[in-house]
């Protein structure tokens, strides 16, 4: 049985179909990116996932039981966590509560003592051990980036859900990122991760879904989708697919 | 790291500066409670008849329990307003309801219940109002909360003056309890002490933490699975417990309660400027807002046009503090280096965001 799978998914802004018919299968284990152009409706997929918003039409279900409808609180403590592109820290407490938030809540639902100590953790895996104690105003955009991984990892999760986390950030830091979401799933921890970053995409993910238009276009390993002439016109155009066919032709 | 407690996010920057602090404030407020306590026994005629010194008279203790009571409401409203940063308006409604209602259930005509009986049971109404009133109310946010809810509190003392029951205009009168001055200061320390407890408790609590989350970002507290509407209804029917008591106990020291007392608009800001000016979001920081704010409105009480200058100087006050020591008064000298100018400056810009 899949780990999460979604069925025929359709969330409308207005008269905007922000998705419609998506359907697609989650193994446990697996990373497995989505990609697609600006306004595919990436984001608004996660936050379906996540139950920020409610669905339209389909459903999702975890391990064969209906998650879609519930709260972002349940979905969080069946075992979801998420991190959002733009981030949203806890800006007073320093990094070690963040974290620890994620710990008292979630999947875990630790007691406070506790939640300290997998905090403590957690930063250890994305590399924070030096900034426990730094209130979040003084940190770098890759380290605010790194909190909000650390923080839903600490929620225990099952499934993570990674908005565009390396966007944003050099060729280093980007390496770095990489090696952390390696070692987030390395613990165990499906992973599902939004990127624009081609090189992420190729050197994580086993399997790629492509969503256009909240359509979902295709869907296979990343050099498949790559190559595929329907992905290549919806990132780039029917122009320059039609010369990409032609130069390969020729 | 491992030094940093659970619960050091109430005081927002767990520095040694902050620790110290708030250990120096306990033991301060140690002394200031027993002497609150002690002190007063001697007003007793037995003390009197003793030969001892009367170290406070009537009208002093009548001012100590109405900052017990202002310690309570501002306690309360930190939980809302401070912790959960909903910036509640209309705490006053819960003040009013406590106090119908046990005015109420003392009544002879009506419950004839002891009076210890109705003021512990004076918070029930205020909790159903807050839980009702809550769940629709705490979708808002910013503005829109305040407002609603500082119309929601109007609308309650409107609605209680026309009801013949609760005695109209008029208002209730809970028979008068003689020589009680001591009785209600000790009530209203009590409570105040029950609503710093609280106010502990829930800070070292889960609880307390997914509060500061929402405070924080409420999106982000959900999916890190924050039952935020739950939590933030539990804290607003919490703060209306507590100052439901506060008005109850307020009922039957007063014996004397109608709409304009109850759902006092004076009261309302007052709540709301103590908490904000002695720090909110922390624990002492109501407390001593309540305590140096009531001071100085009782000090300037009666004074003429002073007192006017002075809610006008209130106002400023308030502005004052938002702009530049939005943490308030125990956050501003609770670390090293927030007298400096940087500091300042620092404020204003996060403030004006």
């Amino acid at each position: 049985m899949p780990l999460l799978s979604l069925a025929g998914v359709g969330k409308r802004f207005g008269g905007v179909d922000a998705l419609s018919e998506v359907t697609f299968d989650i193994a446990s284990g697996e990373i497995l990116g989505i990609i697609g152009p600006n306004g595919a409706g990436k984001t608004t997929l996660l936050n379906c996932i996540s139950g920020v918003h409610p669905l339209d039409r389909g459903s999702i279900s975890l391990e064969g039981t209906r998650i879609s409808g519930l709260p972002p609180h349940r979905v969080a403590r069946l075992g979801i966590g998420r991190t959002f592109q733009v981030v949203k820290p806890f800006a007073s407490m320093t990094v070690r509560e963040n974290a620890a938030v994620g710990a008292l809540f979630g999947s875990s639902n630790l007691g406070p003592r506790q939640a300290f100590q997998a905090a403590d953790e957690v930063l250890e895996v994305v590399g924070m051990t030096a900034k426990a104690g730094l209130p979040v105003a003084s940190l770098t955009i890759p380290d605010r980036k790194r909190l909000e991984v650390a923080r839903a990892l600490a929620t225990r999760p099952r499934l993570l859900l990674l908005d565009e986390v390396m966007a944003g950030l050099n060729a280093v830091e980007t390496d770095e990122a990489l090696e952390m979401v390696r070692a987030v799933h390395a613990r165990g921890v499906t992973i599902v991760l939004i990127e624009h970053v081609m090189k992420v995409v190729v050197g994580l993910c086993q399997r790629v879904v492509v969503l256009n238009f909240g359509q979902s276009l295709a869907e296979g390993t990343p050099q498949e989708v790559l190559n595929d002439p329907r992905v290549i016109e919806a990132y780039l155009g029917e122009k320059y697919a039609r010369r990409m066919r032609g130069g390969a032709d020729a | 790291m491992s030094d940093i407690q659970p619960g050091a996010a109430f005081s927002t920057r767990p520095d040694a500066g902050g620790r110290r602090l708030r250990r120096v404030l306990l033991i301060v407020f140690a002394i200031a409670a027993a002497a609150v306590l002690v002190a007063p026994l001697s007003t007793s005629d037995q003390a009197d008849s003793l030969g001892l010194p009367v170290l406070v008279d009537r009208s002093q203790i009548r001012i100590l329990t109405t900052i017990g009571m202002f310690v309570v409401m501002a306690s309360a409203w930190n939980l809302v307003g401070g912790l959960t940063g909903y910036g509640a308006f209309g705490n006053v409604a819960f003040f009013g309801l406590g106090a119908y209602t046990c005015a109420v259930l003392v009544d002879p005509h009506k419950f004839h219940l002891p009076m210890l009986l109705a003021i512990a049971l004076a918070p029930a109404v205020p909790v159903l109002f807050a839980v009702l009133v809550g769940l629709p109310l705490l979708r808002l946010r910013g503005h829109y909360f305040a407002i609603a809810t500082l119309g929601t509190a109007v609308a309650v003392g409107e609605v209680v003056k026309n009801i013949e029951y609760l005695g109209g205009a008029t208002g209730l009168f809970p028979p008068i309890v003689r020589h009680g001055d001591l009785l209600f200061l000790y009530l209203m320390v009590a409570a105040a002490l029950l609503a710093i407890a609280t106010g502990y408790l829930v800070l070292r609590s889960r609880f307390g933490y997914g509060l500061i989350a929402i405070r924080e970002n409420e999106e982000a507290a959900a999916v890190l699975g924050v039952n935020t509407t739950a939590y933030k209804v539990a804290a607003f029917a919490l703060a209306a417990a507590l100052t439901g008591l506060a008005g109850g106990v307020y009922a039957v020291w007063n014996s004397f309660i109608n709409q304009e007392i109850g759902f006092s608009l004076d009261f309302n800001i007052q709540i709301i400027l103590m908490a904000v000016i002695g720090g909110a979001g922390t624990l002492f920081g109501p407390v001593i807002g309540a305590i140096a704010l009531e001071l100085l409105i009782q000090g300037l009480a009666g004074q003429g046009t002073i007192a006017v200058y002075a809610q006008i100087g209130l106002g400023l006050l308030l502005a004052i503090t938002v702009v530049f020591v939005p943490r308030g008064v125990v956050d501003f000298f609770g670390g090293s280096s927030r007298l400096s100018l940087s500091h300042l400056r620092r404020s204003l810009r996060e403030t004006s965001v």
